[in-house]
């Protein structure tokens, strides 16, 4: 006993000695990401914006943009800007490709470094061509915001934004035509999300829907009611294809509680079984 | 034709004598309670694990291109692929508990003094390789949970001077978790640990009969001194067989009861959204917590400074478990009769369990 307590006690002191000369921060092994591209929390960009010196309307920007969808998705200020993040004195210059605030004219392009499908439709739209001639059509921060930028919804077609620049007749022809099918790719989402917690895997059908919904949205950026209402047939028919295995997904669901009920069930009846006999013997 | 079998079976090994010896014949404690069949509860689910466990090789494939994607084939496509996984899942889970709750009968019942302490020491590693099962186990699915978990465990050695990062990179195969990773875990989780599992076990029950199955400290007096080796009997006890196999019995329904309970009404409770993305060393999840078993010593990680003198403060409290016996070498086995250690052990179990609260939220 006394040898046991002795060694344990030698190994304490060790462990205290060698621990004094390790990193005393290495503690933050628990909570450090590891990837290589962590979320941004820091860069040149946020630490000036966040600072006095600059102008009260830019300092809410990173506060904006932390609430935003592109920050859910890792999207960082260089993403969309350019310019350097990691070195302050490079980070706003023009051989790093920074651009401030794009003008009107420029923003679709801005943008459309990721979103090419939906810039291209938007280009070809009523909307794009009164911005490209005139340079005073609505651009995509007119609907989406700029730095806190949401999840896209069909709520966006509103009177409130749309009553900027026209009557909201022509718009609210065109919500009517996506309402159904939006509501469609919406449900079949929550199903799909009720399925996974099930764990059925339905990795095929969050490809497709992510598709037809993405390539929805972008026919949408045409702006044209006529040829939303035409495609939408199409759209319906992918929706309701994957609607099926959404269905047979929730049999599948069902049979496997069903069964893990049912050899419950059985065990459930062996316990009474052996707990009467085990009385009986008694 | 049974009778036949048996006739031969009596002339070559002594059927009847056997049965007699070991099972009818062979007395258990009066006083012998449920958590007396822990034990063989925790055999039952080691030979679920094995069970399952065989019949989800024939379709996993150990390599991290096609790992997590053989484990979707098994979960959606296998002919109840699903139930066998399921099985192997929750079971992994329970198994843990029902070692702990196990670990902590034995405890509160004093089972573990002299002359038992031997069958402590192998319990304790038996419990310490179920822990190794699960976390090498973890990795299987390369999921961005278990790519995740594993890549936290594997770094918690190189907080140890001169030798950590080797122990790092050998637990790895390389600097990263990756494929040569996948397949080190696998080696240990299909082939080393069972072997060493199954040979701890043999051991173990070896030790138990062979020493006698302890009486509850409860309401008796205390034995006498063991000053030379007997086998402990129980002459005025309840025959093994039917009183303690019918007990047992009801104790292994109970556990397969729970078990597709959970599959039933939760099959997801140990396997969290993580799980079912494929492994992405380039995106770290939000929030990587362990399992619930490891939730204390993580937590308690988290709350000691250094990470140095936390990993170690583990390792020392893990060969105090280990040693136990050697430490309380007192002979007095009833616990309710020694305040001082009846304190420690509540004490212990209360903030074992507020860490494992705590580091769940």
């Amino acid at each position: 006993m006394r040898y046991l307590l002795t060694v344990i006690c030698f190994f304490g002191l060790v462990t205290a000695s060698q621990g004094a000369w390790t990193d005393i921060s290495e503690k933050d092994f628990l909570k450090t990401p590891w990837a290589e591209r962590p979320r941004v929390e820091q860069s040149a960009c946020i630490d000036c914006h966040a600072s006095e010196l600059i102008k009260a309307d830019y300092q809410k920007i990173p506060g904006e943009w932390r609430q935003s969808w592109h920050y859910q998705n890792r999207v960082a200020c260089q993403d969309c800007h350019g310019g350097d993040p990691k070195d302050a004195a490079k980070s706003m210059t023009p051989e790093s490709g920074f651009i401030g605030v794009p003008k009107p004219k420029q923003v679709p392009e801005f943008c459309g470094k990721c979103h090419i499908g939906i810039k291209d439709n938007y280009l070809e739209s009523g909307h794009g061509k009164a911005l490209m001639t005139t340079g005073r059509g609505p651009n995509c921060v007119l609907c989406h915001g700029s730095h806190n930028i949401q999840k896209a919804s069909i709520d966006i077609i509103s009177p409130k934004l749309c009553g900027v620049c026209h009557k909201y007749d022509r718009a609210k022809d065109m919500k009517a035509s996506l309402l159904l099918t939006e509501q469609k790719i919406s449900d079949i989402g929550k199903s799909l999300e009720t399925l996974k917690a099930g764990l059925i895997s339905t990795q095929d059908e969050d490809k497709v829907l992510f598709q037809t919904q993405a390539e929805f949205r972008t026919l949408f950026h045409t702006v044209d009611v006529k040829l939303v209402q035409e495609k939408t047939g199409e759209f319906s028919k992918r929706l309701n294809a994957i609607n099926d295995k959404v269905l047979k997904g929730f049999g599948e669901l069902k049979f496997r509680q069903d069964f893990a009920v049912f050899i419950m069930l059985i065990f459930i009846g062996l316990g009474i079984t052996i707990f009467l006999l085990g009385r009986k013997s008694k | 034709m049974i009778q036949r079998i048996r006739g031969w079976l009596e002339i070559r090994i002594g059927l009847d004598e056997l049965i007699r010896s070991q099972l009818t014949e062979y007395r258990v404690p009066k006083n012998i309670n449920l958590f007396y069949t822990l034990g063989i509860v925790a055999f039952v689910a080691f030979l679920v694990q094995s069970l399952t466990g065989v019949l989800l090789l024939f379709y996993y494939i150990p390599d991290d291109k096609d790992a997590f994607q053989s484990v979707q084939l098994i979960m959606n496509h296998v002919p109840y692929g699903w139930l066998f996984r399921l099985m192997h899942v929750v079971g992994s889970n329970l198994m843990v508990a029902v070692v702990f709750l196990h670990m902590i009968s034995v405890f509160f019942l004093g089972s573990y003094k002299k002359p038992r302490e031997l069958t402590w020491v192998v319990g304790a590693l038996m419990l310490l390789t179920t822990m190794g099962f699960c976390l090498s186990g973890y990795l299987l699915p390369w999921s961005q949970l278990s790519f995740w978990a594993t890549t936290v465990v594997t770094n918690i050695p190189t907080a140890f001077p001169f030798f950590g990062e080797v122990v790092c990179k050998i637990l790895r195969g390389s600097e990263q978790v990756s494929g040569a990773t996948l397949n080190r875990f696998f080696a240990l989780h299909v082939a080393l640990l069972p072997a060493l599992l199954i040979a701890l076990f043999a051991l173990h029950v070896f030790l138990v009969r062979r020493i006698g199955i302890s009486a509850p400290p409860f309401g008796r007096e205390e034995d006498e001194d063991w000053k030379e080796f007997r086998h402990e009997d129980h002459p005025d006890g309840l025959p093994f067989y039917p009183h303690f196999v019918s007990k047992e019995a009801f104790m292994v329904v109970l556990y397969f009861i729970i078990m597709f309970a959970i599959i039933a009404l939760a099959p997801a409770l140990f396997l969290p959204p993580d799980t079912r993305i494929p492994a992405d060393p380039f995106t770290t999840p939000e929030h990587i917590r362990p399992e619930w078993y490891f939730l204390a010593p993580y937590e308690m990680l988290k709350l000691i400074p250094n990470r140095f003198m936390g990993i170690a403060a583990q390792l020392i409290l893990v060969t105090v478990f280990i040693l136990w016996p050697f430490i309380d070498s007192s002979e007095k086995a009833n616990i309710l009769k020694k305040p001082r250690l009846l304190a420690t052990f509540l004490v212990t179990l209360v903030i074992w369990i507020g860490l494992t609260i705590w580091g769940a939220y």
